[in-house]
């Protein structure tokens, strides 16, 4: 019976292989996909990205004017309106967060700014893992003075202060959001690159690379089918702190007034806020939204960070 | 009176899948000054049920029923606060690997000082003789209390564990594995210090153990664990003259015993049920080969079958026949798990044994000419800053041996004495720094890259652990498809033919059932099987196991063993083992090659090596292992433990620090190889022409106390 049983599974299984061979990236996907069952902050976190994703793609159909456009009556700027529910009735315009001194509208702006909040953290945290894991992957499989020279780079990149940096940076390029992303690549690539660097040279001592190597793997294939699938989740890890880590950045560059005018951010918004004496004047509404978007969504990076530890790291779940 | 007694006891573990009943139902007595070894393979609930003696579980464990009572006190009934005071003092524990455990900050004196002071009540003078008085006991000098446990060696540290776990004089040892993970001198002296405190301080003690062997050496009486039970108690020399339970008799006589050669060895396939839930009737029916209906259906109690001999199977009866039909391998196979491990003949391949045969002491396949392989570590600008000059380490030296196409060589040793680093210059993996390796006529350090490929078809490397030789993420099909597609096997079709013709050799089998599983799902006897697996993929000539089996269990390594000795027969392949178990090597090898600090001390005929070793080394090393038979002790040995570190090219004899038959000559002249007979060559003084040089003062030779 048991014997029978067995050979039945034996031959459904030999059925359905050519369907299941090659699955590395299958199982990729499927640790991904762990992380945001197992933990629902990640669910949560991931919730954030999505809903701010939406918005930023379909900012045209929801915000109601232009960022940067100065909405008129008559001729005459509607600055410094409440949001209608603290404005009065009769007044013949109505706007959801009001509008700022120079009369545009908040609400918009908010709409607006989740464009480039995801822009820049998405490309940033892109290209900060991508060159740190490429980096630490080879540091770390390589080893000897390849080793030696990236990991002196990290070093130099670990002692330049970051937010001066950017400061120089977009002294010498043209305001854009994109100084944040460039200042960002070329800097935080340091954490992740160490961290990818350490856990190759763990990997790259497991019996499994040198039986790869005894049957006469090649070092890109060692490197790119044996340790770099068991190095992803890292990856993902650092990205997805880096979102974060970016928009925070590009918040701050914006406050203090080093970002492109013609944008519109989140950060912007606090420092034009803060500009007009929007706190002196008891604007919340102005000051609160841009602030609460922010903190969701590095809040979500973060989330979704602690989901991928949870997995990497077992031994912190249990408590 | 018995000193602990064990009544009915239960451990269970809360997991995410259901409940596991680790320990299920454990009665046992333990008298005092009685040695008793508790025996089974891993997953048998042994290191649960000592934990649950001293209370010590992990958190997610619960225990539903039974008692704990030691001298008349239910031990589970006690409060936390009582119960530390049982601890160390009453009862003390030598946890599995605690050799680790010392603190690697404080000085080792120190540490035991402090115990003494803060549990014992003895004031710092008074702690201090006693820790001198204790490390003597255990055979450490007194100066050693102000080392550090880095300056230990594994056996010193293992000696100041049990200096520190008597530091209280416990009534009660308990010691979980107390000799595994050491080497075999270092071991045999371990189990030295435990049989001398038997005798001096008429200790009890309760010892787990998966090495029937030790059992043997230390222990009065042997109690057996399988799947939460005990399955038979009884006293040593009963256990072993009359083993009344099948899972007994397999054990026994699984592993290959150094002094008795065997051609083929019984193994107990499969492994313990899944205790989530545990089977209905017999826990042992699927692997029993004496298996009948009835084992099923009616679970077995503990009878006795003798006097004071306690065994729990239904055939107790018949025990007499079934312990000679026992002997007989191919019965094992008869088992339920057993049949899917059965050899099914298969064609040989390369013409196997018979092509072998013919070209055996022709044609050399493998050759290693005066090889030498040295590392340097320190130096450079943290050596410099460290104040360390850079060092060199000596690997392996001036190693020359040939091989033929079907034979196999055994390399022996204590670790750091080079044999891993033989293995990885014989597979390329790094290059001698001196010296040459010659595979079918080439210089292995002068193939050029497309030879390197096909050099890499032809030599394999079985690893030792076969949890980590695999790749986690791939499945079993892949993992060994991956030395196909690296080779050009493009097409889909005669790759899984391949595969699936390699899986049925190694017996795993029905083949297609494993090809989509993952490595985590098998277990470590199916894994090595399949690292095997991977390593014939490709068809080799050649192929080094380096410690094949000492991961595996008792019961699981001779099939392993089985299987890779019949296929290099069958594929006519060459084989290096490399292993510190002379048993093992006399089981699957013609020739044995004793390596110490990197030099091939002695080399020869399997069989002369075990009964006529000539070199003190050699001889040493074959009277260390421990013999599974109570009734013969091991001599004592008189040579140290502990290798040193090879950072000096000896000016003589390497061996010279240790050697009890040290010569004047050999402190300072190289000794050259001597042939003693026929392909038998030592590296040893006492047969050369200095054989008559006065013998060293013992100073340098002496064993300390």
């Amino acid at each position: 019976m048991q014997q029978e049983a067995r050979i039945q599974e034996a031959q459904l299984s030999s059925q359905t292989m050519a369907v299941k061979l090659g699955s590395p990236l299958r199982q990729l996907w499927q640790t991904n996909l762990e992380v945001f069952q197992r933990d629902r902050m990640a669910a949560f976190g991931l919730f954030i990205f999505i809903f701010f994703f939406l918005v930023a793609v379909l900012a045209p159909f929801i915000a109601p004017y232009d960022p940067l456009e100065v909405v008129e009556q008559d001729g005459v700027w509607l600055s410094n309106k409440r949001p209608f529910w603290m404005e009065d009735a009769d007044e013949p315009v109505q706007f959801i967060l009001g509008t700022t001194n120079v009369g545009r509208d908040i609400f918009s702006q908010l709409v607006y700014g989740s464009q480039t909040a995801l822009l820049v953290g998405f490309s940033a945290a892109i290209t900060v893992s991508v060159i740190g894991t490429v980096v630490g992957l080879i540091a770390g499989y390589y080893g000897g003075w390849i080793d030696m020279l990236l990991m002196r780079l990290a070093d130099v990149a670990f002692g330049i202060p970051f937010i001066p940096f950017i400061i120089v940076l977009s002294a010498f390029l043209d305001p854009s959001v994109w100084n944040v992303v460039l200042a960002m690549s070329l800097l935080l690539w340091r954490d992740s690159s160490r961290v990818v660097r350490s856990q190759v040279l763990v990997i790259k001592e497991k019996a499994f690379v040198s039986a790869a190597k005894v049957s006469g793997a090649s070092s890109l294939r060692i490197i790119f089918m044996y340790i770099a699938p068991s190095i992803l989740p890292l990856t993902f890890l650092y990205g997805s702190l880096a979102i974060g880590w970016a928009i925070l950045t590009e918040a701050s560059v914006s406050f203090l007034g080093f970002s492109d005018p013609e944008s519109v951010s989140w950060g912007f918004m606090l420092q034009d806020a803060f500009l007009s004496l929007a706190l002196s004047r008891g604007a919340y509404y102005w000051i609160i939204p841009p602030g609460l978007c922010i903190m969701l969504t590095v809040m979500a990076g973060f989330f979704i960070g602690r989901g991928y530890e949870e997995v990497l790291f077992p031994r912190l779940r249990r408590h | 009176m018995s000193l602990l007694s064990v009544r009915n006891l239960c451990v269970n573990y809360k997991t995410e899948r259901g409940t596991v009943h680790a320990v299920d139902g454990v009665s046992l007595d333990v008298a005092e000054a009685q040695h008793l070894g508790v025996i089974g393979e891993s997953g048998c609930g042994k290191t649960t049920l000592l934990r649950a003696l001293v209370r010590v579980l992990p958190a997610n464990s619960v225990i539903p029923q039974g008692e704990v009572i030691y001298k008349g006190r239910n031990l589970l009934a006690l409060s936390p606060a009582e119960m530390r005071e049982i601890r160390w003092k009453e009862i003390a524990m030598i946890p599995q690997a605690s050799m680790d455990s010392l603190d690697p900050v404080q000085r080792v004196g120190q540490q035991l000082e402090r115990l003494l002071v803060v549990r014992g009540g003895y004031d710092q003078r008074s702690a201090k003789t006693r820790a001198v008085d204790l490390f003597e006991l255990v055979g450490l000098e007194a100066k050693r209390l102000s080392n550090y446990p880095h300056e230990f060696s594994g056996g010193m540290k293992q000696r100041a564990v049990i200096a520190m776990a008597l530091a209280l004089s416990p009534s009660l040892l308990i010691a979980d594995e107390p000799v595994t993970a050491l080497d075999v001198i270092v071991q045999h002296q371990i189990l030295d210090v435990l049989r001398r405190l038997q005798d001096e301080l008429n200790l009890t003690m309760l010892l787990i153990t998966h090495d029937i062997s030790v059992v043997a050496q230390v222990c009065d009486s042997v109690a057996v664990m399988y799947a939460g039970r005990i399955v038979e108690q009884a006293s040593a020399e009963t256990f072993f003259a009359a083993p009344s339970h099948p899972y007994s008799l397999g054990l026994q006589q699984a592993f290959p015993n150094v002094m008795q050669a065997k051609d083929t060895l019984i193994t107990i396939e499969g492994f313990p049920p899944d205790l989530h839930q545990p089977p209905t009737g017999c826990r042992f029916a699927e692997r029993c080969p004496f298996v009948e209906d009835r084992c099923r259906a009616t679970d077995p109690q503990l009878e006795l079958v003798g006097s004071k001999h306690l065994a729990a199977c239904l055939r107790s009866a018949e025990m007499a026949d079934l312990r000679v039909a026992a002997q007989d391998p191919a019965l094992w196979k008869r088992s339920l798990v057993g049949q899917q491990y059965q050899t099914v003949e298969m064609p040989p391949i390369n013409g196997g044994t018979s092509a072998a045969a013919q070209l055996n002491g022709e044609e050399v396949l493998v050759e290693m000419k005066s090889v030498s392989k040295r590392y340097k570590i320190g130096g450079g600008l943290a050596g410099l800053i460290r104040g360390q000059g850079e060092q060199t380490i000596y690997a392996v030296n001036d190693l020359s041996f040939k091989l033929r196409r079907g034979e196999s060589l055994g390399i022996a040793g204590e670790s750091g004495c080079g044999k891993s680093t033989t293995g990885k210059l014989l597979v390329k993996l790094i290059n001698p720094s001196e010296g040459q390796i010659i595979f079918d006529g080439k210089d292995l350090a002068e193939l050029p890259e497309d030879e390197l490929l096909a050099f890499r078809s032809r030599v394999q490397l079985m690893f030792q652990n076969p949890f980590e030789a695999l790749n986690p993420r791939f499945t079993l099909y892949r993992s060994l498809a991956e030395p196909l597609m690296i080779h050009g096997w493009r097409d889909e079709g005669q790759r899984l033919e391949r595969i699936v013709d390699t899986l049925n050799r190694v017996n795993l089998r029905p083949a297609e059932m494993f090809l989509n599983k993952y490595p985590h799902q098998l277990s470590g006897g199916q894994l090595q099987r399949v690292v095997l697996a991977r390593a014939l993929v490709l068809h080799p000539d050649f192929i080094i196991a380096d410690e094949p089996v000492s991961m595996l269990d008792v019961s699981v390594r001779a099939g392993i063993l089985n299987t890779t000795k019949r296929l290099t027969k069958e594929m006519g392949l060459a084989t290096v083992y490399i292993s510190h178990d002379l048993s093992l090597l006399r089981y699957t090898c013609d020739h044995i090659a004793v390596m110490y600090l990197g030099y091939m001390v002695e080399y020869g005929p399997s069989d002369e090596i075990i009964n006529n070793p000539k070199h003190p080394y050699t001889q040493a090393l074959v009277a260390a292992v421990p013999l599974p038979d109570p009734s013969l002790v091991n001599p004592p040995l008189r040579i140290r433990e502990g290798v040193p570190r090879p950072t000096d090219l000896a000016q003589g004899c390497p061996f010279v620090e240790r050697c009890p038959e040290a010569l004047e000559a050999c402190r300072s002249i190289m000794p050259s190889r001597i042939a003693i007979a026929d392909k038998h060559d030592v590296l040893c003084h006492l047969y050369g022409e200095h054989a008559d040089s006065p013998k060293l003062t013992p100073a340098a030779s002496e064993q300390p106390a």
